[in-house]
């Protein structure tokens, strides 16, 4: 049969933001892909080397919109190895507990926009429900729904509310029971694991040879991850495991696996963010003042001569990584970056899912890209 | 959660560094302990490498001492002199043997297949030697020169394939052997030799003057302005 090329994209429901995927097809059968990127480039990198150091915390949060929390602290860690800040222990748990939260909450969009792709419309509505739960939490913290702006270089930008645990507590509580009705649904509809099993399949060796992170990987049955290898924050004062799941075939992990790491991981940070609650220092329960020395330490403005600083971090898709060299220019108070250079996940990931995709049919196309967690804001900069 | 411990990163980085400077040291290559200045304050390798001995030394890094991960590449343009503020010359950022800087970040993972429906959970307390995750950071110098170019490390890491086409998009630094070389971020019908993170480039709000002057532009000319109509 003739072979034919057929785009998919800007606009698709498969892409899960602005791309094209150009499919070779061979009557149903993939045979060759090419994605194509840049539609929204915004020039980030560009734009913050005009930009002081603190003012480039709310570009960073609309890197991606479904994940601002963790890309923000991304940044905020780099700089701090750039500007040799020092940070309050309390601060570094508020930080842990919001990032948790936004983790949750980036999956359980992932969740609601992965189920209607393989046919099931119902999780949409209840993941859609239950995020608004966490992001209820967050914008007690920053002060709103999506963009927080809320770490600080030395620190945090206010301290935990007064109820916020108990609020929190109560919160992940209803949660877990609604994650197994989640589950119940899932795990029992003969539609969704039709799509699921034995799609999508590939290796975890594979996977990092090619920069793929994260879940992903985890999904393949090694427990790699950032927040033990090169550890950050106060992770290692805490409860909890990184979530792994079993690869189900030869091939490798399919994308009924990596829904399934994902539900591991949701629940795993709901126990981390309850350890966080008990150890605080000073309590949960307390509420300092803004730039209070116990969440907040002035940082210097100005970076030591030939300074860099780099910072891998565990984000909601992988590893996100920022290097910065400072030293650019110098204007009243503060110093703009000379580079900051941003690395993001899934520019790595979508090219190898695109590789992923050759050999599965037309039809699996949204299910596998779809199981990678794409989003398009990170990845085009 | 359990993680690695202070002394297993500085073990695994000492040992690190020891075999790189005595397999490399000969032929140029510098090899260091950095620490990074924050948090934890852990240690990682960084490299000083000349781009003719990159491949040799990526392929050494890969297969002797299991790198198996390339995380980032990022260009860095250092000119002789460019204006950062708009009309205010004399910012000269870089040197004769200083034009341009490709850094490469590195991680060993350690990672290995496991077999079907099981899992490989690593007690990160247990690890020892070359199992201890470690990050490396490579920096090559290249002289001011309008053509930069380094080796392409795209059949080593399958992962440096698409950071390297970023890198040429964006920053315009070539890579020698690299196949499908392609814009990737910036449209695919930009005009050669157009790279937005070159800085002779400004971007339109550089400086605050122009900024609070001319906020939104409208005290620039029409392109016509000087014809008769």
């Amino acid at each position: 049969m003739a072979e034919m090329w057929i785009t998919m994209g800007p606009q698709h429901p498969m892409t899960h933001g602005l791309w094209t995927l150009r499919v070779k097809v061979d009557g149903e059968t993939v045979v060759d892909t090419v994605p194509e990127l840049g539609y929204i480039h915004r020039g980030v990198e560009k734009i913050c080397e005009a930009r002081d150091y603190t003012q480039i915390t709310p570009y960073c949060d609309r890197l991606c919109y479904a994940s601002a929390m963790t890309w923000a602290q991304s940044y905020i860690y780099a700089a701090e190895d750039l500007l040799e800040a020092e940070v309050p222990e309390r601060a570094e748990y508020i930080r842990l507990i919001a990032v948790e939260m936004q983790r949750i909450a980036s999956h359980l969009m992932w969740l609601g926009a992965y189920t209607p792709d393989v046919g099931n419309l119902t999780v949409f509505v209840w993941c859609l429900r239950d995020r608004e739960l966490f992001l209820d939490l967050l914008q007690e913290l920053g002060g709103s729904r999506m963009h927080y702006n809320f770490p600080r270089i030395g620190g945090v930008k206010r301290d935990l509310p007064i109820g916020f645990a108990t609020r929190a507590k109560a919160k992940i509580e209803m949660f877990l029971h609604r994650l197994k009705e989640y589950e119940m649904l899932l795990d029992e509809s003969t539609i969704f694991l039709v799509r699921t099993q034995g799609v999508g399949a590939c290796k975890a060796e594979e996977m990092i040879d090619a920069g793929v992170t994260g879940p992903n990987v985890r999904a393949a049955g090694v427990n790699y991850d950032v927040r033990w290898a090169h550890p950050y924050s106060v992770y290692d004062q805490i409860d909890g495991v990184a979530a792994v799941e079993k690869a189900s075939s030869n091939e490798g992990s399919d994308c009924y696996d990596r829904y399934r790491v994902r539900m591991t991981e949701m629940i795993e940070s709901c126990n981390m963010i309850l350890s966080a609650l008990d150890n605080i220092p000073g309590g949960a329960e307390t509420h300092y003042n803004k730039k209070d020395e116990m969440i907040y330490t002035k940082p210097p403005s100005r970076a030591p001569a030939g300074n860099t600083g780099f910072h891998h971090f565990e984000d909601s898709r992988g590893e996100s990584t920022f290097y910065l060299v400072g030293g650019g220019g110098k204007k009243g108070r503060g110093e703009f970056p000379y580079r900051i250079s941003i690395r993001s996940p899934m520019f790595i990931t979508i090219p190898f899912v695109a590789k992923t995709m050759i050999g599965y049919k037309v039809a699996d196309i949204p299910a596998i890209m779809g199981s990678f967690d794409p989003c398009i804001g990170e990845t085009d900069r | 959660m359990q993680s690695i411990s202070f002394e297993q990163n500085i073990s695994a980085v000492e040992s690190a560094v020891e075999q790189i400077n005595e397999r490399f040291e000969l032929v140029g290559i510098k090899c260091e302990i950095r620490k990074h200045k924050a948090g934890r304050k852990f240690s990682f390798v960084h490299i000083d490498c000349p781009p003719n001995h990159w491949v040799s030394l990526a392929k050494w890094l890969k297969f002797e001492q299991n790198v198996d991960y390339l995380s980032m590449i990022t260009g860095i343009h250092f000119p002789l002199e460019f204006e950062f503020f708009s009309g205010k010359p004399g910012y000269k950022p870089g040197t004769p043997e200083k034009g341009w800087e490709v850094i490469v970040h590195l991680t060993r993972k350690g990672i290995r297949n496991p077999n079907v429906g099981e899992q490989i959970i690593t007690n990160a307390a247990k690890l020892t030697g070359m199992g201890i995750p470690l990050e490396y950071q490579v920096s090559i110098v290249l002289p001011q020169t309008d053509e930069p170019s380094v080796p392409s490390v795209q059949s080593i890491w399958e992962g440096a394939d698409w950071n390297e086409k970023e890198t040429w998009d964006l920053v315009g630094i070539a890579f020698e052997g690299h196949e499908n070389m392609m814009r990737v971020l910036n449209p695919h019908d930009s005009p050669e030799g157009f790279h937005p993170l070159q800085k002779q480039h400004k971007i339109r709000y550089h400086d605050h003057n122009e900024m609070y002057d001319d906020a939104q532009g409208f005290m620039r000319k029409p392109l016509d302005s000087d014809k008769k109509k």
